[in-house]
Parts: C-alpha cells; structure tokens; sequence
C-alpha cells in the first residue's frame, strides 16, 4: 500500500501544480477582463461586436436561413418577415442571409489586407528606423509620396488596375496601408534603438538581425497591435466603398458594400431595407473595430497607462 | 429541314394572335394617348430640350458605332434617305416617309431601288447635298471596292452585302443595284443606324462632332458634362425644327438621372433607362410625368462560345440553354418589366416575333423543374455532376444592368451543377473582348435597329459577320435567311422567319432571356416626342415641341 501510495504522490505533483497554475492564469485573466469591462465599457463593446462579427463569418453556414446567391423570381423586394427576416432584394436574394456571409467577406478582406499592410509595413519601419541614415531618408521620402495619396483613392487606383476579386480588393487594401504602419513602427524602434540594452547587445558582438527580431521587434508589438485593430475598420469601409463602386468583390459573392451598390440605389425607394440592412452592418463593424483600436490604445500605451 | 418543311410548321395568324394583336394596340393606343392628343395643339417655336444621357457616347459617328448612346444625341444632325415617321409609334415598311429622298421607286422586278432627291439641301458647312453623298455614305458602309476612306469599325456592313453599286446618273438621283431582290432595303434604310455622311468630310471629324444636313446642328460638346445642338436655320423642311436647341447632360449614374427628371432639371429620360420600378417610383413621386411603355427592341442574351470546348457540343449548350427559367428572369430581373420572346421581337410591339404559343416550347420556357433536370441528365452523360461540376467564367460589362442579369444566370446554372465565376470586363473592353471571342459564356445585350429580320438574321447569325459572337454558323439556316430576305410575300416571310426562329433557339445559337420593356418618360410640356417600339428610330426630334 505505502510503496503504491509513495509511486502515486509524486505522480499527482506534476499535474496538480499546472491546474493550480493554470486555474490563477483563468482567474487573473477573468479579474482583468472584468476591469477592462469596468473601466472600458466603450471598448468592451467594441470587442462583443468585433466577437460577434467573427462569430457571424465563421458560422454563416448555420446561421444563414438561405443560401445567400439563390434567387426567388416569386419573392422579389419582399419586406422582411418570418420567410425573409430581413426581407429581399431586387432579385429575390435574402437579405439576411447575404448580410451573414457579407461578414465574412468583410472580415477576410479587413484582416488579409490590414495584416498584409501591417506586416510589410512594420518590416519596412523597422529596417528603416533602425538602420537609420541614408535608407531611412529615402525609405521616408517613398512612404511620403504614397501617403500623399488618401487610402481610399489609392486603394481605387490599385483596384481598378488589378480588377476586381477578393485577393486583388485584399492587396489594394493593403497597399495603402504600408506607410501608415511603416511610420507607427519606425517612431517605436527610433526610440528603442537608442536604449542602453541595446546598445549592450551591439557591445557584446550580437549580430543585428538578432538585435532587430530579438530585442527590438518584441517591443513595438504594443503600438502594432493598436494599428492593427484601428485599421481594421477602415479596410473594412474601404472594401465596402470599393465593391459600392463596382472595383471590389465581384457579384454574386455577398459584399456588405456591393450590396448598397447601383441597383440598391435604384430600388431604395421601394424597398429600403435593400440599404438600411447592409449600411446598419458597415457602421456596426466599423464602431465596434474604432472602439476597441481606441481601448487597446489606452490599455497598452504605457504613458496613458501610468495616468 | 427543308423549306416546304419549315412553310407548313406556323400558321400564319390564329385567333389568339389576333387577339393578342387588338389588345395590345388597344393598350399602345391608350398609353400613347397623351403623346397623339399633343399632336393636335399647335405647335411652338423657342426653347430647349433638356435631356438626360447616360454617359460620354464612344464616338459621334452613327456609322461606326452598335450603341443608342451615340445614336440618340447624334440623330438630330443627321437626315436618312427615308425615315420611318416620327409621330408614328409601330414602324412598319408602311410607316416609312422621306427625308432626303423625295420619293422611291423600284424597279427591275426589285433589283433596284430607285431614290429621287431633294434639291436645295445643304449640309451644316454650306456645301450642297447631292447624290454623291448618298453613294459615298453606302459605299463607305459596305467597304466597296475603290473606296479609300474606311471606317474604324462597321458594324453593320452585313446590311448593305446585297447592294451591288450605287449609281448616280444624275446630281439627284440614286439608284441601289441589288444582286438579288430585297424588299427590307427600305426598312435598313429607314433605321436611326443609315444617316447619310457629308462624302467631303472625313469619317476621322464625324467622331468627334457632327456634319451633316439634319434640323440641329453642332454647337459644342464638353466630355463628362453636356453636348449641346442648335437649331439649323437652313434647314430644307421650311418651319422645322420648332426647338431652338437641344442639351444632352451627361449623367452616369441612373439613380442620379433620375433624381435630375424628378426635379425638373431635364425634360426627358433616356431612351430604355426607365425600368418598371423606377416608372412605379415616378408615378408616385410625380404622377404628372408622362411614362410611355414600349419595347425596346434590345434583348438579354446569352453568348455561348461555339469555337471554345467544351461548348462546341450541341448537348452541353441545350442543357445550359435548358437550365435558364426564363419566366423566371423576366420576374425576377426585370421585375415583369421584359417579355419573353425568340430572336424577333415579340408581339404585342414586334411583328416578326414568334406567336407565344411557340416561345412556349422552346428550351427554358417551359417547367421550369422538369427542364432542369433535363439539363441536370445531359450533364451527367457528359461526364459532369456534383462531384465533378462543369467550371466556366462568365463575362459581362461592369454595368449595374448586366451584371444582375450575369447573377441571376449563375444561380440557375449552379442549380443544375454549372459553377461559373463573373467576369465584369470594362465597356472599352466588351465589344472587342466578344469580337475577338475571348469569353466562355457572356450575359449580352443586343439592340436591333429596326424589327426587321434582315437587320438581326445578317448582322447577329449569319456565318461570318463579326457581331456574330458565338460564332454560331449554320449554311441550311444561312440559305433560308437569304430566302427570308428576298420574299415580298409578308405572311409567307414570316412564316419562314418563324421557322428560322426556332431552329436558332433549338440550337442554341444565342439564348434569348427576354426583351426589355421601355418606360420612356417625359414632362407634359414636351410635344410630338413619340417613342417607337425600336429606341434606335426616333431621336430625330424635328417635329418636337415645348409648351411652357
């Protein structure tokens, strides 16, 4: 009995020890979601519509009641009802349905292109701020110039040139979007390159590549992550205002933008909820993303952070 | 099938065609009625005509262009040799008046058509007209040999292949020679497309601006904003015009077009821009606007690439042309503001198109179920099916009209295991993207000039012609489209061009979906402007009036 009791102690150590561990990790993390909720009740919105958006994109196949490229010549501009809960649009498509894989769209599009744009750009900050000199001047100068031209009219022009698919409407998001992050990225590491543990690593021999992936990297992830979430949004009206114009995610893929496009215009007045639905979608995503960017920024910004 | 087939497959009219005939000329009449009342107040000189246009046309030149969006605010410069009347609003060979001709005669059992001219006409530089501007226009189209100015594109050379010279015996006279007997000349020659050019300007000017001897003539045109006519004081019919100009505002965007009626700001709409919703809109917003509904003569149609595999096979275009519901389409994409019809435009507003107990039987028009699973089976036997679907790309202009057409399409072709991607391809791109055909399956539409079978069979199925986009080439069909056109019998022409029809529908030539409805609207204080069935014939807007 003592020898099998001595063979099961020490085995229930090991586990007992990462429950507990594991169970202070949920509590913490718990007590600390619970005083973001207290003293961010803007942006703990934000993140259950950012939640609740990526719920909807990852769940359309069950949450839509129709498929959502299907026409019912019978059911043309119906108002919304039990059969249509949002009603149809001028082809007798369900708008709800539409509006359920319009998220993910507007999700796939929003994420690819502000993650494409903020890690080139990020890398392209990075490098330029750190090594400073003569690439950072004429990195600078080439960011200057595409951010002289607004992220809508650049993402215009990109698109128009590449045509108009999902991956091209990601890529010409995403364009624009480089300097931003590049600036962002750039100002951080100017500031951290000048630390004195940096400076002891380059002392000590420590090859840059490390230096800048190691040391440098790591620490301008907080501005990052604050970019990133503020851009989301606004890749997210630009893909909106890309399909709108005919230039983003091609019919008859549900884009929340397309869906406010010509023919919705046409119809509004007969059946307004071709745009109240889709438009009440944009402006949702897009609050929910700016109101999470601006807690996130308040949360991980270290000045804001100690007032 | 032989021609003594095809004679005794239609009757010529029954009684439900009659029918159908007297009620829609009931309705043509009562809808007309407050366009044919203004024909008896008289008439008032001054103002001008603000109309909508719906963007920058390709070009001016009507000759080189397959577009209302030049045929409509180039019209008013230009005199045809005959016209069909404009207060008249079902053209027929019946309704065609003179403009530069006087007077018409044929002669050598219909080999030649002669046309005598009128003397005095000068075109808008001063120059004289005289019967060399006639031959110079139509040999000009027909690409005669000797004929050093060219066209950059003509589309409708195939209309003038049968017209062996032109002769000019005198300063005003004109006579056609014609290898064979062709009745529809006059009809061509009647259409919006046969102005006739000044044979001393070249066709490179009438791009950008007009010459020639029309009621209004160029003033100015500023790209994206308005192309302004003024009236020609010159002008051979003494009276005419009674509008001292016209503006033509270009506006993109249909719902701002609209909006620009709605408030007055224009007089009229654009030919075939007002759909059965926006009229409906209209009637509430503004009930004392004037809305004519007429056809078109354009149809929606399909182009399935003959020279590209797997559409070579005739079963795979009858099962994509099986799968379209084309009642459907009509309710879903028009909201029923579209008839269904063949390639002739359909009855109440057409007078060749098939009897609708006929559309009724051919490939998409009848249950919808049963036809496709039909499709579903002829897939199956080609190899294709759930697990192994047929993947294709469907091309189409980036226009709000067409690509809702393209969606619907797709839908109904998933339905029976096609999977197709749109394509929109910019306007610049289509006609020669289509042209050069470039494209697996394409949602087209195709405006006709005149309901006519010459003007559709030559230019649309005949081998070879270059607006033939599928590329559909049959010589038995070819060989009646040629019979067709020399018959001056019209109740024994219809019949064949009945038969023909149906053998262009059966072999999926180019899959009809429906013909557009026009709400052609209008204030009340604009007179004498009366829509035809074919958008592409009454812009010459000589006769029209303003009563403020």
């Amino acid at each position: 009995m003592s020898d099998t009791s001595s063979l099961t102690r020490p085995s229930r150590l090991p586990t007992a020890i990462p429950q507990a561990a594991k169970e202070r990790r949920r509590r913490r993390w718990l007590r600390q979601l619970k005083r973001f909720f207290q003293r961010k009740p803007l942006g703990a919105t934000g993140g259950l519509i950012v939640l609740l958006l990526v719920l909807t994109a990852i769940g359309a196949e069950w949450l839509a009641t129709h498929d959502p490229t299907r026409t019912h010549a019978t059911q043309t501009l119906r108002p919304p009802g039990a059969a249509f809960w949002l009603g149809t649009d001028h082809l007798g498509r369900d708008i709800y349905s539409r509006i359920v894989y319009g998220a993910r769209v507007s999700l796939a599009v929003g994420l690819g292109s502000t993650l494409l744009g903020a890690i080139v750009g990020g890398m392209v900050g990075l490098w330029s701020g750190y090594l400073g000199g003569r690439t950072d001047l004429i990195t600078q100068r080439f960011l200057d110039m595409m951010q002289a031209l607004p992220l809508l009219v650049l993402a215009l022009v990109m698109s128009a040139a590449l045509g108009p698919a999902i991956h091209n409407a990601i890529l010409a998001i995403s364009i624009p979007l480089i300097p931003r992050a590049a600036r962002v990225i750039r100002s951080s590491t100017l500031s951290i390159r000048e630390m004195a543990y940096i400076e002891a690593a380059r002392a000590i021999g420590v090859p840059q590549l490390r230096i800048v992936f190691r040391h440098v990297l790591p620490n301008t992830l907080g501005p990052f992550i604050v970019l990133a979430t503020a851009q989301l949004g606004s890749a997210i009206l630009v893909e909106a205002s890309l399909s709108f114009l005919g230039l983003g995610i091609p019919e008859p893929y549900p884009s929340w933008g397309r869906m406010l496009s010509v023919s919705a215009a046409e119809y509004a007045q007969k059946a307004p909820w071709l745009v109240i639905f889709p438009g009440v979608a944009i402006s949702l995503s897009v609050f929910g993303f700016n109101l999470l960017g601006d807690a996130l920024r308040d949360v991980l910004d270290p000045k804001l952070r100690l007032q | 099938m032989n021609t003594a087939e095809i004679r005794t497959q239609t009757p010529l009219w029954t009684r439900r065609q009659l029918l159908q005939t007297a009620v829609g000329g009931s309705v043509a009449v009562a809808t007309l009625y407050p366009v044919l009342a203004s024909t008896q107040e008289s008439p008032k000189y001054g103002g001008i005509l603000n109309a909508t246009h719906r963007g920058d046309p390709p070009s001016l030149s009507i000759h080189e262009e397959a577009t209302i969006s030049t045929v409509w605010p180039a019209m008013p410069c230009y005199n045809n040799l005959v016209l069909f009347d404009p207060l008249k609003p079902q053209e027929s060979a019946d309704t065609i008046i003179g403009e530069l001709a006087e007077s018409w005669e044929w002669q050598d059992e219909g080999r030649s058509l002669v046309f005598h001219l009128r003397r005095g006409v000068k075109w808008h530089d001063g120059k004289p007209f005289t019967s060399r501007d006639v031959q110079y226009t139509f040999d000009l189209v027909r690409e005669a040999p000797g004929m050093t100015a060219r066209l950059r594109v003509n589309p409708r050379k195939l209309w003038y292949e049968n017209v062996e010279r032109i002769d000019t015996p005198d300063a005003w006279t004109a006579i056609f020679r014609l290898q064979r007997p062709q009745p529809s000349l006059l009809v061509l020659l009647a259409s919006g497309y046969s102005p006739i050019y000044p044979a001393h300007v070249p066709p490179s000017v009438l791009r950008t601006r007009c010459v020639g001897t029309g009621p209004f003539r160029f003033k100015e045109y500023r790209r994206g904003e308005v192309l302004e006519l003024e009236r020609n004081p010159d002008y051979f019919i003494e009276g005419r015009p009674y509008l001292d100009g016209i503006r033509y505002l270009m506006i993109k965007d249909r719902a701002t077009r609209t909006a620009a009626l709605q408030a007055r700001q224009v007089d009229i709409a654009f030919p075939g821009e007002t759909t059965k919703t926006i009229a409906e809109t209209l009637r509430r917003s503004n009930p004392e606007l004037v809305i004519i509904e007429t056809s078109q003569n354009v149809n929606d149609n399909i182009l399935i690439n003959f020279t590209r595999s797997p559409f070579d096979n005739p079963e795979l275009r009858l099962a994509i042309n099986l799968a379209i519901d084309r009642k459907a389409y009509v309710q879903a994409v028009h909201q029923g503001g579209a008839l269904p019809g063949a390639a002739m435009l359909p009855r109440p507003y057409g007078v060749w198109g098939l009897p609708e107990e006929e559309v009724a039987k051919l490939p998409g028009y009848g249950d919808p179920r049963a036809q496709k699973e039909e499709a579903r089976q002829i897939l199956g036997k080609l190899g294709y099916g759930p697990r192994n679907p047929l993947r294709v790309t469907m091309s189409t202009r980036a226009i709000a009209i067409y690509v809702d057409f393209a969606s619907f399409v797709i839908d109904q072709l998933k339905q029976v295991g096609i999977e197709a991607t749109l394509e929109q391809v910019e306007t610049g791109v289509w006609h020669p993207k289509v042209t050069r055909k470039e494209y697996e399956l394409a949602a087209n539409l195709t405006g006709i000039g005149p309901d006519d079978p010459d003007a559709n069979f030559f230019e649309n199925y005949k081998c070879g012609s270059p607006r033939n986009y599928p590329g559909y080439c049959n010589p038995e069909v070819d060989a009646f489209i040629l019979e067709q056109s020399q018959l001056s019998d019209v109740s024994k022409r219809r019949q064949l061009v009945h038969a023909i029809d149906k053998r262009l529908q059966e072999e999926s030539a180019r899959p009809i979906m429906g013909w557009r409805i026009d709400y052609f609207t209008m204030w009340p204080q604009v007179k004498n402007l009366v829509p035809h069935q074919s958008i592409y014939n009454y812009g010459r807007m000589q006769e029209v009036w303003l009563a403020t």
